[in-house]
């Protein structure tokens, strides 16, 4: 072993790093960026999940559970008429609601049985879960009152159900992601070896048209891509069982236009590489903020005002949301919350096919 | 003679890469079924001459003209070949496989066995291109560009690393295809290439510093070998 052949290396290395600013860049940049944003996530003073409180209770004690609820930190709760209370469950205003019926304080002091309703959406474990732990909290005063009590709380779910867990919730996210992700990162890589074995020069020099390299590219990838979707899916509904009351024909619809949209986004952010190295630093800088983001991990009803302002412009969280809609809640084309999300991401696809196309032309010409 | 009888019809075209001029004026006409050599050093603008043909660089002055149509124009490449310097292939699939692409993407996908037996690669047609010397890549390359049976043919440099025997059986292929009215510009800085050229262009620093036919330039320089030609023009345009 020669310590001067090691380091003629070593200092090799950092002769080439000293050149590519971007890498540099992405080396002391990003992880800052990374985790400043996460840290805003956690830290950031987002809102807590949203609920309300139907007190027909014709005794004390409802009264007081429900101030006991207004005053929690972990959630935002609200007086709602019972009416008003199912109608925002199903808009998605409220994460849930607890109702204390008209003999709430009567089978509490008489038969020491705390009986109340909690109603979740349940699309959402995380906050289905904090709302049974405000509402199981605001009790523990009760039962200093009137000594030791049975806790038989009745919970309906609006969507999912008790057996919905973790996966179910991040399965119908994460269907459409690892395919967006993967086809993104191989189109580019693709694309960019075109670029460096010389085949594009020669493809430019041919009488295709740049709409014509792109559409092939688009299309051949798109093969690709829809038979990992089929796999995809496939793997996840019948061997994960992951929850799915959605039709299957549009979650593939939907996958495949989230195929169709890595592929283009694929091609139009390889201009901005010279090469593969560089395609694949774009996973950092591109990829993970987004998967922070588009609501996949942390509900974006929690995130801080101006966060959830930035996730509302992302494509991804709209193509999770509708993927979600779909599994999750049973929507159709009908909905028109699918219909929105369909819709964003079906215009984030032209977007980058349109961007893809006008790229090519003006780097080679 | 009528403009058509002319392949390139080149007019002080200029261009720069940075503040480094790589073409500067330079005006170049070849007629049909002729082969030109562009002879010059590394980094004289061969390479970008070539490339201005195809649309590849736009030039900042002067006209571009193909098989009679101004470039920038997409149809007319589907009658031009250009074989890059460096052996531009898809290296996972076959030599075959890459032949056909080319001639599918031109327009013609009839010749690739003629292509491959041209360039005598038809028994390694179903090598992968990863799988081929450096010498069968050039090979495979070549077939590439002229598998569509162009009309004009650019070769940048075809001839590097291909063995002494199959570039004499190369230039015979050219110059037949040649006699067959194709015009071919090859780039090359071999000398016994340029010889088997109709005429030759000497490129350095961006310019034409002479142009004619082998003969003509010996003439002019006053000697007898192509090599002590190129050197002294070289040194009178310095001077």
């Amino acid at each position: 072993m020669s310590g001067r052949r090691v380091g003629a290396i070593t200092k090799r290395i950092l002769q080439q790093f000293r050149r590519d600013h971007r890498t540099l860049g992405l080396l002391f940049g990003a992880p800052l960026v990374i985790l400043a944003l996460l840290g805003y996530l956690l830290r950031g003073g987002g809102d807590v999940p949203r609920m309300g409180v139907v007190n027909l209770d014709g005794g004390p004690l409802g009264g007081i559970v429900a101030s006991t609820l207004k005053s929690s930190k972990t959630v935002s709760a609200s007086s709602l008429a019972q009416a008003d209370a199912e109608g925002k469950l199903r808009s998605g205003d409220i994460a849930g609601y607890v109702l204390l019926p008209s003999d709430f304080s009567a089978k509490a002091q008489q038969s020491r049985l705390i009986a109340p309703e909690i109603h979740l959406e349940g699309s959402q474990p995380g906050l289905s879960q904090s709302i049974l732990q405000a509402v199981s909290q605001s009790f523990v005063g009760l039962a200093g009152q009137s000594g030791a009590i049975q806790f038989a709380a009745r919970v309906t779910f609006l969507y999912g159900g008790p057996s919905f867990d973790t996966l179910d919730y991040f399965g119908a996210a994460f269907i459409g992601l690892v395919v967006f992700f993967l086809v993104f990162v191989i189109t580019a890589v693709a694309f960019l070896r075109e670029r460096g074995q010389g085949t594009l020069e020669r493809l430019m020099a041919s009488p295709l048209r740049r709409a014509e390299i792109v559409l092939g590219y688009m299309l051949g990838f798109t093969v690709l891509a829809l038979v990992q979707s089929a796999e995809v899916l496939a793997f996840s509904l019948l061997v994960l069982h992951v929850h799915n009351v959605g039709n299957v024909a549009l979650i593939f619809l939907l996958e495949a236009l989230m195929a169709i949209a890595a592929v283009n986004l694929g091609i139009f952010l390889s201009m901005f590489a010279r090469t593969e190295f560089q395609a694949v630093q774009f996973i950092p800088l591109v990829i993970v903020p987004q998967l922070l983001l588009a609501g996949i991990i942390f509900p974006i009803s929690t995130e801080p005002g101006p966060l959830q302002a930035l996730s509302r412009v992302l494509q991804l969280t709209y193509a999770v949301e509708g993927l979600r809609n779909i599994m999750i809640k049973g929507a159709d084309l009908s909905w028109s919350s699918l219909q929105l999300d369909l819709g964003v991401v079906l215009a984030f696809c032209v977007l980058v096919i349109l961007a893809g196309a006008t790229t090519l032309r003006r780097r080679i010409a | 003679m009528a403009p058509d009888t002319y392949a390139v019809e080149v007019e002080g075209i200029a261009k720069r890469f940075g503040k480094q001029p790589a073409l500067d004026g330079v005006s170049v006409r070849i007629r049909r079924g002729e082969v030109y050599g562009l002879l010059g050093p590394n980094g004289a603008g061969k390479t970008t001459l070539i490339r201005s043909l195809v649309g590849l660089v736009a030039p900042e002055k002067g006209t571009v003209t193909v098989l009679g149509r101004r470039m920038p124009q997409l149809p007319v490449l589907a009658r031009v070949g250009y074989m890059t310097q460096q052996a531009a292939l898809y290296p996972d699939i076959s030599a075959e496989e890459n032949v056909r692409f080319f001639g599918a993407i031109h327009g013609r996908e009839n010749g690739v066995r003629e292509a491959l037996e041209f360039v005598d690669l038809w028994d390694r047609r179903k090598s992968v291109v990863s799988t081929l010397s450096g010498g069968m890549r050039t090979r495979c390359s070549l077939a590439c560009a002229l598998v569509h049976k162009p009309d004009l043919l650019l070769l940048d440099e075809p001839t590097v690393g291909v063995d002494p025997q199959l570039r004499v059986q190369l230039w015979d292929g050219f110059r037949k295809m040649a006699a067959g009215g194709t015009s071919i510009v090859v780039s090359s800085h071999v000398m016994d290439e340029a010889e088997r050229c109709d005429r030759l262009g000497l490129i350095r620093f961006g310019k034409l510093l002479a142009e004619g036919t082998v003969a003509e330039i010996k003439t002019r320089a006053g000697v007898d070998r192509l090599e002590d030609a190129f050197l002294k023009l070289s040194e009178v345009s310095e001077s």
